[in-house]
């Protein structure tokens, strides 16, 4: 087929659908490309938010890379966030997901009992969470005492049990993976569970073979999502530890915060930015690549 | 068309709202005052506002809430797009110098000089010091606060202290901190005396200094200051620093009745001018004595740390001289003492200490007169304070709780503070 001249009527199309397309393009270029641009700029600046930046060249960078113990700091809390906090969401919420997928009676109110967390607000939660994992009165360790633990962690005020203490509360929210996997799973199909079974297969089986392929498409989309947000950890720390006890909590985007808005050194905060923005490409990338490896999608074979 | 004409309305409408800057009406001029107090402390603001309105027929004040956090991060935003309005009382004492040294804010030693006004006589030595930036007045207050010890006199009878005779030095603080304190034979604690929390003050007690205005240097590593830390830090023979935490996270809100001091789960309670109001709601079961912190011989005594809410005039308003005739107002004389005495906090103005209320209260008088007195003092006035005092918590953090020698991780403040000081004088002079 030659490629024809387009039509009148085919370029009026064109020029319709770019004018419908416009209000989002312009909300496009003017909040979305122009501010990340100009971050990158403001990454090689001085910038105090009042005059205007003064060009520096690379130098926030090397900053950062030389001379900034506390970014280094940052950058291992965080990923020791992403690194243990996003294969246990993955785990716990497909664990869930999988009880909860259980034909018994009552269920859509355990559903709803597991779903409940994700609906409080984060900051709500996290008062909540402060007095249960309060050392000396928190529900936590007195429940640990009656187990006959006797000296339960201080949690949020040991720097040793903070993060894991995170971590613990994040479980509380696993609800919101879940029900994307408790999706998933009843989008398998009966006919493929039937096939395995007249070959012999048992349970475990039927879930190593059957289920966990069908569902890797959405493992893949839960991976990228709580990668992404754990790279992001914020809200919990500001309001819960604000980086302590001794900085075992300052994450990577609390500290970009504070650099931001409590030294107010925004083009040092934007170079952060921007090395966390490459930082979680690069992860993003790698999964993708390996998702070609593991991810089914219907209808394909590997 | 329509659409257009009401979105160009909508951003026009925008712009107008977001400057929040004065506009004329009539032949009266509006002037728009942002406040960060709020509830009923923004109540009496806004009566004493209306009354200058209607004393000031040419003038109107329009009185918005900026109120948390939040509010003080819109000033910096506001500075940056222009968007300022004509006065505003949103800025920290901590934040005066970073403001005025870059620029955005209004001196007013001129319009104090033509209002008559004498700002050395009026104000207490430590606000005399951190309201000037470079030797220029940029801020005027109407409240400030203090700081003290308030103790149990039970208990001090208990353990073998004298009531009569708190502490006079910072090893018999120690001391008696150390006789009050109890801790359960499992090691978590049932009470403790008096645990320092704040270098930045107690290095101040010492005789110690954060910056040295003679030589414009950061002096973090001042022998004073270390010698402040390593006292902080020989506490934790008695207070096990963590334990200490752990026990701290238990503790009730001060604003009730289960404050750790009114429950007896501190026996000294670091607390400023607002405890005779708190102990009076709260605790009216505690016997309670009061001191100030006790200094070395070679240190200062009756030191107070004097943070709080200052008054601007931004450099990008056009009716400064309508701004300024509110200001003058409101920090006058009887305007203090009217906010000051009805929200309970310290006058800065030295004329209003004899008002009845701080009087009568023999706690007040003792903060009051404090807080008047020559060791009262504030932030130091340099640009880059907020991050060196966040600094400062940390590094203290790193001694108290980390085991780190005080003098490295003083020295290592001070490195790096000094860099950044000098990049920040760098930027500021370009």
């Amino acid at each position: 087929m030659t490629r024809q001249k387009a039509t009148i009527q085919e370029r009026r199309q064109f020029r319709n659908g770019l004018l419908f397309a416009l209000p989002w393009l312009i909300g496009l270029t003017v909040f979305g490309i122009y501010p990340i641009l100009s971050s990158f700029y403001y990454s090689l600046c001085r910038y105090d938010g009042i005059r205007s930046p003064h060009f520096i060249g690379f130098q926030n960078y090397h900053k950062l890379f030389f001379e900034d113990d506390l970014f280094f700091k940052a950058l291992y809390n965080t990923l020791y966030m992403v690194g243990l906090g996003v294969p246990l969401s993955i785990i716990c919420g497909l664990s869930v997901a999988l009880l909860l997928n259980q034909k018994i009676k009552g269920m859509a109110i355990y559903r709803t009992i597991f779903y409940l967390p994700s609906v409080v607000p984060v900051i709500a939660s996290s008062i909540l969470w402060m007095w249960l994992l309060n050392p000396d009165i928190g529900l936590i360790n007195i429940v640990l005492h009656h187990l006959g633990v006797a000296h339960p962690p201080a949690w949020l005020g040991d720097p040793a049990w903070s993060k894991p203490a995170l971590l613990f509360m994040g479980l509380w929210g696993v609800g919101g993976g879940m029900v994307i996997y408790l999706a998933a799973l009843q989008n398998v199909s009966e006919s493929l569970y039937e096939a395995a079974s007249l070959d012999g297969a048992r349970t475990i089986a039927r879930f190593r073979y059957v289920t966990l392929p069908m569902i890797t498409p959405v493992i893949l989309f839960n991976l990228i999502t709580s990668l992404i947000g754990s790279f992001q950890y914020f809200t919990e720390a500001y309001v819960m530890t604000s980086g302590g006890p001794q900085d075992s909590t300052q994450f990577y985007a609390l500290r970009l915060f504070n650099s931001a808005f409590q030294d107010f050194h925004l083009g040092y905060a934007s170079a952060m930015a921007w090395i966390l923005f490459l930082i979680t490409l690069t992860c993003a990338f790698v999964v993708f690549k390996s998702s070609l490896k593991w991810v089914y999608y219907e209808g394909e074979t590997r | 068309m329509k659409r257009k004409g009401a979105a160009k309305f909508s951003l026009l409408a925008t712009i107008v709202i977001a400057t929040g800057c004065s506009s004329k009406t009539s032949d009266r001029v509006e002037i728009t005052y942002w406040t960060g107090w709020s509830g009923h402390e923004f109540g009496i603001q806004q009566g004493l506002v209306n009354e200058f309105n209607r004393t000031h027929p040419t003038i109107h004040v329009r009185l918005v809430s900026q109120f948390g956090n939040s509010g003080y991060q819109k000033v910096r935003i506001a500075f940056a797009g222009n968007a300022t309005p004509d006065i505003m009382s949103t800025v920290w004492a901590d934040e005066l110098a970073d403001y005025a040294e870059r620029g955005v804010l209004t001196p007013l030693d001129n319009y104090l000089a033509k209002s008559g006004r004498n700002f050395d006589a009026e104000y207490v030595p430590a606000l005399q010091h951190s309201l000037r930036v470079d030797g220029k007045v940029y801020g005027l207050a109407v409240t400030t606060d203090t700081g003290f010890i308030v103790f149990n006199k039970k208990t001090f009878r208990e353990v073998g202290l004298d009531p009569e005779h708190p502490p006079k030095t910072p090893e018999a603080l120690k001391e008696a901190s150390r006789r009050c304190t109890q801790v359960d034979a499992d090691g978590s604690m049932k009470r403790y005396g008096y645990r320092p929390t704040d270098l930045r003050m107690w290095a101040h007690v010492f005789g110690g200094d954060w910056y040295d205005p003679k030589t414009g240097q950061v002096t973090a590593n001042h022998p004073k200051n270390i010698e402040a830390l390593k006292w902080i830090v020989s506490f934790n023979s008695f207070i096990d620093p963590k334990r200490a935490e752990a026990f701290q996270a238990t503790f009730g809100n001060e604003k009730t009745t289960s404050g750790p001091f009114f429950v007896g789960k501190i026996a000294m309670w670091q607390t400023g001018e607002w405890a005779s109001e708190y102990l009076r709601r709260y605790g009216p079961q505690v016997e309670y004595g009061y001191f100030p912190f006790p200094a070395p011989a070679d240190g200062r005594p009756n030191s107070t740390y004097q943070n709080g809410s200052v008054f601007v005039i931004p450099s990008a308003c056009p009716h400064k001289k309508e701004a300024w005739e509110f200001l003058n107002w409101l920090t006058s004389e009887y305007p203090v003492r009217i906010f000051s005495s009805t929200i309970g906090n310290v006058p800065p103005l030295i004329q209003v200490k004899d008002t009845p209320r701080f009087t009568k209260d023999k706690l007040f008088k003792f903060a009051v007169n404090l807080s008047h007195g020559k060791n009262g003092f504030g932030p130091p006035g340099i640009p880059m304070w907020p991050t060196y005092s966040a600094e400062i918590s940390r590094a203290e953090e790193k001694a108290v709780v980390g085991g780190e020698d005080p003098q490295k991780v003083l020295d290592d403040l001070q490195r790096r503070m000094a860099k950044e000081f000098a990049e920040t004088k760098e930027d500021l002079g370009r």
